[in-house]
């Protein structure tokens, strides 16, 4: 008999969006259940439901059999449903222990009792080898051991089955490896992991039995040994997929941005690059590798002009750049891809096509004397909507109410819709889907294949290999290792580096400084 | 691609239908709580509701004063969608009124005052001077990171004391010991649009003409200019106007600027308007204040501005009417204030209010459809 079933779940959020739609999902006990699918596909809402976030329009939940039906997450909790989500719900200044029990604290009469506490904590960690000490405050810990936290609250709650979204995006791939041991540990002491995943390797290196969604509805279930990376891409997005780019020959002699000794202090004092030196050409990806949190996204966020730096020089398209202003280094050719769109690259609230216009609100063809030329801007918009396929209504749509892919694509579409000189790109695809994927890919090759110095900073190191002709990789600010990119760089040679296991010499990372 | 404008129109619509239909909602809401007070407190709850609701059109006098308050609230009310369009909780209208209204006083009462070029002066001093006041908010939270609405609050006690204090001690006035100074001279009046011949009373003048010019400047400098659609995106989302390049602080500062020059014609229109005609000691009442719901209700959208405005307008004349004529105290009004404010900025939606009377059927009918599904 299944643990927990779900059939027929409809969901229909207010304004008419169709998440799910006759969604079917059988999860046996004691399995490590994937559920893979685009952005969009009802992967999150159809957790959303099983936890009793969201209540489903239609269709039945059975667990052990009975008809159950959550009204909120309490009771999913108290069912033994447990749910560790992609943003973290911790309390960053309380201690691990503190924060694994905040809720359901032991007491000793009105006292929470923390010598109980901790021993509890304590005990949970090493059953489930989920190594972490409960005493320091959350805060300090890197973001493998956060989660481990998060597991921990669950597994404390009783947990019989746990819900992992999309657990692995933030991890650097050994980190990755310490989760997959924790997860078979949980399963081989009778829980049961729902792994909510993008990349295929992971899902199938971890789990016994994939469900597969596409557009709302389950496409599948199939069993792991059955399928291959190819089959599940196509059964994701309904065709083949090619998941690699071809990239023309460029010349890559002329340098368009040269880095030197940049220091950067972030707000709490501490350096967060240290001294660092890299050069990028025109027609050339570099790619900077670095578990997150190791000075990427600073680098990137100095070239652009949007972060003070403590010493160094900024030279972009042969000019000193350290003094100018976001404006002026745009008019040098710069254009930018930000790591987070909704927090910085768009407004949500604006429209399609402000959001189009906004770097360029110093250029005549859209502002004359001040006023806005209202018909240029909305050709612009409507121009590049149908170039970029944007899935929109029109140009005068918020941006907020666009899905994750297509949020992305108004921002590829406003810094590439010029061929730019120097391009910086932090995590084009997080959270988008593979389809979008693929097409954002294909653009960012495309602007290198045309002469633009490609600067790339993301999580996945699958992304970082197929786009990249130079990586580099930083830890702690610095780089460590240099690498040109060959069929024969493995994500495991990086791993070593980016968690600051071993260092190249000057004289290994000389030719792929250049 | 041809039929993206009519989609786009029929969006927009929908989104104006649903806001409309939330204010209404609101003030539907408010009203029937504020009966039931009524009908609690008044010995005559008929008669008291009865002159909230119907009092101010009830006489030619007393629609000019509801009008003279709607164009009070517009440029309140715009003064406000002006910094809160720009996400600047600036609190500093009231301030900026009774300094704009200060330098309309010292202008007018020169010589000055009793040509031609009384009432532009008048006015170009009074908004030079609320732009001034409005700036400083500004300029103190860019240069020095002070928290705008603890400056722009502590800036409106400073200039209604002055304003009390240079009344009392150096204006010119009439007699010792009254708390007005002289009246200005005809000239520095603005003129009443619409003159009865038998009963020359309506307060109705030029000011309401500045509040709709004013209601068509603060639109065209949001929706047209490059400006205002900077000033938006920064109120959008700050981190992302810096990350295009647009200098947030400036448009920051310019926006609290422009909104106390508004401030100030506020001024100036409340002393240089028929009501008054001098400047009197807290002449300005706390309508300045009243902005921010006509402004919050409105949803910081110029043009929605005179039109909230006008409803709110007239219960705010209904209430002082219902004030005078009845035992309910005009404070009531405050109840329907408070209620709208809080349905409204909590985006409370129609939806939600029938979901509440029909939730015990939906309730029955749930369970009844599940146990439909699993046979």
């Amino acid at each position: 008999m299944a643990l927990l079933e779900a059939s027929g779940i409809g969901k229909v959020y207010p304004g008419g969006v169709v998440a799910n739609d006759g969604v079917n999902l059988v999860i046996e006990p004691g399995e490590v259940h994937a559920v893979v699918g685009e952005n969009g596909a009802g992967k999150s809402t159809l957790m959303k439901i099983l936890f009793g976030i969201e209540q489903p329009n239609a269709g039945t939940l059975t667990l052990d059999g009975r008809p159950v039906s959550f009204a909120n997450p309490r009771e999913a909790i108290d069912a033994g449903i447990g749910m560790v989500f992609q943003h973290f719900s911790l309390v960053p200044s309380f201690s691990v222990y503190e924060n694994v029990v905040l809720g359901s604290e032991p007491r000793a009469g009105i006292r929470l009792d923390r010598d109980k506490a901790i021993a509890e904590v304590r005990a949970l960690s090493d059953k489930f080898r989920l190594k972490v000490d409960p005493l320091p405050p959350v805060r300090t810990l890197p973001v493998g051991q956060q989660q481990r936290v998060e597991i921990l609250k669950a597994l404390y709650r009783n947990a019989r089955i746990l819900i992992l979204d999309e657990p692995t995006a933030v991890l650097a791939p050994q980190e990755v490896q310490e989760l997959f041991v924790a997860i078979r540990s949980l399963v081989a002491q009778g829980k049961t992991v729902i792994f909510i995943a993008h990349k295929l390797p992971e899902v199938l290196e971890i789990s016994n039995t994939i469900t597969v969604m596409r557009q709302g509805k389950t496409v599948g279930q199939v069993k792991t040994r059955e399928v291959t990376e190819k089959s599940l891409a196509a059964m994701m997005v309904g065709r083949e997929v090619a998941l690699r780019v071809e990239r023309k020959p460029t010349d890559q002699t002329q340098r368009v941005a040269a880095v030197s000794g940049l220091r950067v202090v972030n707000a709490l004092g501490t350096e967060v690059v240290a001294g660092l030196d890299l050069n990028v050409h025109s027609g050339e990806v570099v790619g900077l590798v670095g578990v997150e949190g190791n000075g990427q996204a600073e680098t990137l966020e100095a070239i652009a002009g949007l972060r003070s730096i403590v010493a160094g020089t900024i030279t972009i398209a042969n000019e000193n750049a350290t003094p100018m202003s976001v404006l002026e280094r745009r008019g040098l050719g710069l254009a930018s891809i930000p790591e987070d769109r909704i927090a910085q690259g768009l407004s949500t609230g604006s429209t399609v096509a402000e959001n189009l216009v906004a770097t360029r609100l110093n250029d005549k063809r859209y502002v004359r004397n001040g006023l806005l030329d209202l018909k240029a801007i909305r050709a612009n918009a409507v121009r590049l909507i149908e170039q970029f396929s944007i899935r929109v209504g029109g140009p005068n749509y918020t941006v907020g109410t666009l899905s994750g892919g297509n949020m992305q694509k108004v921002v590829v579409a406003r810094e590439l819709s010029e061929q730019p000189k120097l391009l910086l790109v932090n995590q084009p695809t997080r959270g988008v889907d593979l389809g979008a994927t693929q097409f954002i890919w294909r653009t960012i090759t495309d602007a290198r294949d045309a002469g633009a110095a490609v600067l790339l900073s993301s999580a996945d190191l699958g992304e970082l290999l197929a786009l990249s002709d130079r990586l580099l990789v930083l830890y702690r600010g610095k780089i460590v290792a240099a690498f040109i990119n060959t069929p024969d760089l493995t994500p495991e040679t990086l791993g070593t580096y980016m968690l600051g296991l071993s260092t190249q010499t000057a004289d290994e990372m000389k030719a792929a400084l250049k | 691609m041809s039929n993206i404008p009519a989609i786009d129109r029929s969006s927009r619509w929908k989104t104006v239908r649903r806001e409309v239909g939330r204010a209404v909602g609101a003030l539907v809401i408010a009203l029937v709580v504020t009966f039931v007070i009524v009908l609690f407190t008044s010995k005559a709850p008929f008669d008291a509701f009865g002159q909230l609701l119907t009092a101010p059109a009830s006489k030619p006098r007393t629609i000019g004063l509801w009008l003279d308050d709607v164009a009070k609230l517009t440029v309140t009310g715009l003064a406000f969608s002006l910094v809160f369009q720009a996400r600047q909780f600036a609190m500093g209208v009231q301030g900026q009124v009774y300094i704009g209204a200060l330098a309309a006083t010292y202008v007018v009462l020169t010589p000055l005052g009793a040509t031609w070029a009384g009432i532009p002066l008048g006015i170009a001093a009074a908004m030079l001077a609320g732009a001034i006041y409005g700036f400083l908010p500004g300029i103190a939270k860019a240069k020095l990171g002070a928290n705008e609405i603890v400056s722009s609050l502590m800036l409106n006690y400073i200039a209604i004391e002055a304003c009390n204090f240079l009344v009392r001690v150096s204006l010119p006035k009439p007699q010792a010991g009254v708390l007005t100074t002289n009246e200005f001279p005809d000239t520095a009046v603005y003129p009443q649009l619409i003159k009865f011949d038998f009963l020359n009373i309506t307060r109705l003048d030029l000011g309401l003409v500045f509040a709709l010019v004013a209601v068509l400047v603060v639109w065209f400098a949001l929706y047209r200019t490059s400006w205002g659609l900077k000033l938006r995106l920064v109120g959008h989302n700050a981190r992302f106007a810096e990350y295009a390049g647009i200098k947030s602080t400036f448009i920051m500062v310019s926006a609290m600027t422009a909104s106390g020059a508004l401030g100030g014609l506020l001024g100036s229109m409340f002393v240089q308007g028929q009501g008054y005609g001098k400047l009197t000691v807290l002449f300005e009442g706390g309508l300045a204040f009243e902005g921010i719901l006509v402004a919050i209700v409105a949803r910081s959208r110029p043009l929605a501005v005179p039109i909230v405005a006008l409803f709110y307008g007239y219960l705010r004349q209904g209430a002082q009417l219902m004030n005078i004529r009845t035992d309910v105290p005009a404070e009531v009004i405050g109840v329907v204030t408070a209620i709208i404010i809080l349905l409204v900025s909590s985006s409370f939606s129609l939806n939600f209010v029938t979901r509440l009377f029909r939730r015990n059927p939906a309730a029955v009918a749930a369970p009844a459809t599940a146990g439909g599904a699993t046979k």
